[in-house]
């Protein structure tokens, strides 16, 4: 492969020029106990797509619990209503449908697919896993080792454990730094109470955003969701508010210390900005012009004129509160500083600068002519449908996008990167690599929290009890 | 065409773009000692530069006309994919035209993206545990077949191919009449049929490539391979030497991996991850998947605290069984409906629709075969999966590779 395309973690870089986007058409229904259903026929395949969002996600984890909500909801699968977690497996592979629940930042989700013809079959289920889990002792214990083990064993790939080492260092008190999977000591530490506790709290149909497009009838649909989901109390808590983030200021570097690396990977990063930020769409054109496309101007940087790296990404995540923007690559153990100091020198430029106009260009055509594909399958509508309400968009958010990417002044996106990109005073450091062999490199960016990639991740940054 | 090239166009209207992939048939199959990885490394080359199109330039035109660009190199095939709105089909024609007939080849691109290669190699396999393990199983499974070699090259053949490598590769290899091109969306076969004729036709055909003519003898007996680096988790990557793409019994070998390893219902996981809780995942797939015989592998990630040697009896435990008592007549049933739910799955979008067309034309028997695949998993049979999980798991037919983690202190 020329592309890692999995790095790409800007959040939804939307279209340009041409056609304006056609969704299939939907009806949003809120019913009585405050869930939210979105449905959408779409006939091209007798398969039907579900997303099913409730609010809270690991956000909602206790401090010192960090890790509940995931395994909560991972737990729904292994026993609700008259089933085992077996007879749920069976029941559902069995179809040839997928069904997978799970936690996430700010929400827990369900995401499924199945065939036309198996609705009615897992309609009930998904309202079994919701609304009727039994979270049978055995099952908890036997899923809670297993993240356990699971956590363990992805620290042997740097790339798929730096992301949170980044969140959890970068964002030091604020919820956002909870991985949502928890780290191996605490989860070691949660019960059985804990996971019914998390469930009472944040599970209710005042949390539920559902969404199912596919080969349906709308009206018998919406019929089958309303008995399924209409009568579905309230969660017990009320759902708590996110407080704001600030830009922490100075240099902060993080070291986890893996001795078998032969390259670093590195992250680098400071604030970003919100989900609903009013400059958001100048913000995609820079983010993809800097950092979010091959030619951007940080890939021509390392990769394909300093041949340094396989692959280097500007990275933007935002949520309800501000996300994050972020400079990610890696290189050889040899070349750490090389790398940085270059990666760092393009980022003060665009900031010193501006971006360059053909960049800017480019990045504006790339995002209009790749946007339809991001909408094609009923997944991805289904997806794109559930992420909009819950964010409180509505689709003019993305049947206008084209023409607001087409719109945007060029002086909307020289200044918004001068207010979002971050100065070079102000920078997060977070390597993953060889410690012995690039300590000293390191601490040129900053004063060092060097940990060993063996330690649980919170407890190795003195965070496990807030 | 008359230059030998085949050109498969399907048209979906539902979006205003396109998926073109064209695949050139070779691969690290077509290497030899010196110049493994090659293929891999030429296909980066193809984005760095050709008589009209400066270094850069196939990247900088394609995007910044709203389209994007990718490929991939296996074993024993280069697919070259673009993405684009159907506006520039033209421009697009001519960047792939002149890619296929007029290379550039700079000595400082060269150098550059060597370097590159290698970052890639130090990402997915050197600092990839899983990755290196399986390198090191299909390298024992092989001895005589080129699947022997990573598909990225043995680092000291990164370090040393010439640029008359890559020409020599050039001149026999990128051949129209060496390539099927599949263009997938919002287009019609008289429009991409007159393209194909004026930009690609006039490229003259070449003298076909000697073909891969070494087999696989047959193994006698169960190979071990064993790791000791650095690691969190010990590793378990079981291979059995199994047919080709377009084996009579793929059908058949498709739903038996389902059985194997397909979800938490599956054999696999319900004894090694679930009951006997040894794993923490475990997957099982064919790999490659090729114009020749190649492997059907399940690699088991072992838990921390449980030793390969546990995993592995248990999972040849579960292998006998089946091989003993077939499959049950639910797990067929499942294996069967998920295969047609992949099948529905994969028709949705242009670019899954563009490589099932590819994969049936370049390794199934053909593109029609896509079209009938449903009733040809439909028919397949319990004893047909039970004979064949019989022959495939003889324990001689076996090549068993292990990942032992030792912690710094030992490693240093």
């Amino acid at each position: 492969m020329r592309l890692a395309l999995g790095l790409v973690a800007l959040v939804l870089v939307l279209p340009a020029d041409a056609a304006a986007l056609e969704l299939p058409a939907s009806r949003e229904v809120r019913l009585p106990n405050g869930a939210l259903v979105i449905l959408a026929e779409k006939h091209d395949v007798p398969m039907i797509a579900v997303r099913g969002f409730l609010r809270g996600g690991s956000v909602a984890d206790p401090p010192g619990k960090e890790g509940v909500a995931n395994l909560t909801a991972s737990l729904l699968r292994k026993g609700a209503g008259k089933r085992t977690a077996e007879e749920i497996a069976a029941l559902v592979e069995g179809l040839g449908a997928s069904l997978d629940t799970g936690g996430g930042l700010e929400a827990s989700y369900a995401v499924g697919e199945f065939m036309a013809r198996d609705q009615n079959t897992m309609l009930d289920v998904i309202a079994d896993l919701l609304r009727r889990p039994t979270f049978p002792e055995k099952e908890f214990e036997k899923l809670r080792d297993q993240s356990i083990d699971a956590i363990t064993s992805a620290k042997d790939d740097p790339q798929e454990v730096i992301g949170g080492y980044a969140a959890a260092f970068f964002f030091g008190p604020h919820p956002y730094a909870r991985p949502s999977d928890g780290d191996e000591r605490t989860l070691k530490g949660l019960t059985r109470e804990d996971v019914v506790a998390y469930y009472r709290a944040n599970y209710g149909g005042d949390r539920l955003i559902l969404t199912l497009v596919g080969d349906f009838d709308l009206p018998a649909m919406e019929a089958k969701v309303k008995t399924r989901f209409g009568h579905w109390a309230k969660a017990g808590a009320p759902l708590a508010a996110i407080p704001a983030v600030s830009r922490p200021r100075g240099h902060r570097v993080l070291l986890v210390d893996k001795p078998d690396a032969t390259q670093t990977y590195f992250w680098i990063g400071s604030l970003g900005v919100t989900r609903r930020d009013p400059e958001r769409v100048p913000l995609d054109i820079a983010n993809t012009a800097f950092g979010g496309h091959y030619t951007s101007i940080l890939n021509t940087a390392l990769r394909i004129q300093g041949g340094l790296t396989y692959g280097a990404r500007w990275q933007a995540p935002r949520y309800t509160q501000a996300g994050t923007v972020a400079i990610y690559s890696y290189t050889k153990t040899e070349t750490t500083g090389k790398a940085v100091d270059l990666a760092l020198e393009t980022l003060a430029k665009a900031r010193r600068a501006g971006l360059d106009s053909a960049a800017v260009a480019s990045a504006r055509s790339y995002i209009t002519g790749q946007f339809p594909t991001r909408f094609e399958t009923e997944s991805q509508v289904a997806s794109a449908l559930v992420d909009l309400a819950y964010y409180g968009f509505d689709r003019e958010e993305l049947t206008g996008y084209a023409g607001r990417i087409a719109a945007a002044r060029p002086d909307a996106i020289a200044q918004v990167v001068q207010r979002v990109y971050p100065p070079p005073e102000d920078l997060t450091f977070v390597f993953v690599g060889n410690a012995s062999k690039i300590r000293s490199v390191v601490k040129r960016y900053g004063r060092v929290t060097e940990v060993k990639i063996s330690e649980p991740l919170l407890s190795a940054l003195g965070r496990e009890v807030r | 065409m008359k230059n030998g090239m085949k050109v498969i166009v399907w048209p979906d209207h539902d979006i205003p773009n396109v998926a073109l992939y064209n695949w050139f048939h070779v691969g690290s199959r077509n290497e030899r000692p010196g110049i493994t990885g090659l293929s891999h490394f030429f296909e980066h080359m193809m984005f760095n530069g050709s008589k009209h199109y400066p270094s850069g330039e196939f990247d900088r035109v394609m995007e910044r006309n709203g389209g994007s660009s990718n490929a991939f190199t296996t074993e024993d095939v280069t697919a070259y994919q673009d993405w684009f709105p159907k506006g520039i089909l033209e421009l697009v024609f001519r960047l792939e035209a002149d890619r296929i007939q007029s290379l550039s080849f700079d000595p400082k691109m060269v150098e550059s993206e060597r370097e590159v290669v290698y970052s890639e190699r130090r990402t997915s396999i050197d600092n990839e545990n899983a990755s290196l393990l399986d390198e090191q199983v299909q390298a024992a499974a092989f001895v005589a077949h080129p699947y022997h070699n990573p598909v990225i090259g043995w680092p000291s053949d990164i370090e040393r191919w010439t640029i008359d490598d890559l020409r020599s590769y050039y001149q026999i290899f990128y051949a129209p009449n060496n390539a099927t091109m599949i263009v997938v969306g919002d287009v019609t076969p008289q429009e991409v049929f007159a393209m194909a004729e004026r930009y690609l036709e006039p490229i003259p055909a070449q003298p076909a490539p000697p073909k891969v003519t070494t087999q696989e003898p047959p193994q006698l007996g169960e190979r071990r391979v064993s790791l000791r680096k650095f690691g969190q988790t010990p590793l378990l990557d079981v291979a059995f030497h199994t047919g080709a793409a377009n084996d009579t019994q793929a059908e058949a070998r498709d739903l038996l991996l389902t059985i194997l390893a397909g979800g938490e219902s599956s054999r696999l996981y319900r004894r090694l991850v679930d009951h006997d809780r040894l794993a923490v995942d475990v997957s099982a797939y064919v790999n490659p998947e090729g114009f020749d015989p190649g492997l059907l592998k399940i690699f088991v990630t072992v838990a921390p605290d449980k030793t390969a040697e546990a995993a592995e009896a248990a999972l040849v435990d579960e292998l006998a069984k089946l091989g003993r008592s077939g499959p049950t007549a639910a797990e067929l049933t499942k294996a069967k409906n998920v295969e047609l739910s992949g099948y529905w799955h994969g028709l949705q979008a242009i670019n899954s629709k563009a490589a099932a067309l590819g994969t049936y034309e370049v390794f199934r028997g053909g593109w029609r075969n896509l079209f009938t695949a449903p009733e040809r998993y439909g028919r397949v049979s319990a004893r047909q999966v039970q004979a064949l999980a019989k022959t495939l798991f003889d324990p001689k037919n076996r090549t068993v590779g292990v990942l032992v983690p030792e912690r710094a202190e030992a490693s240093k």
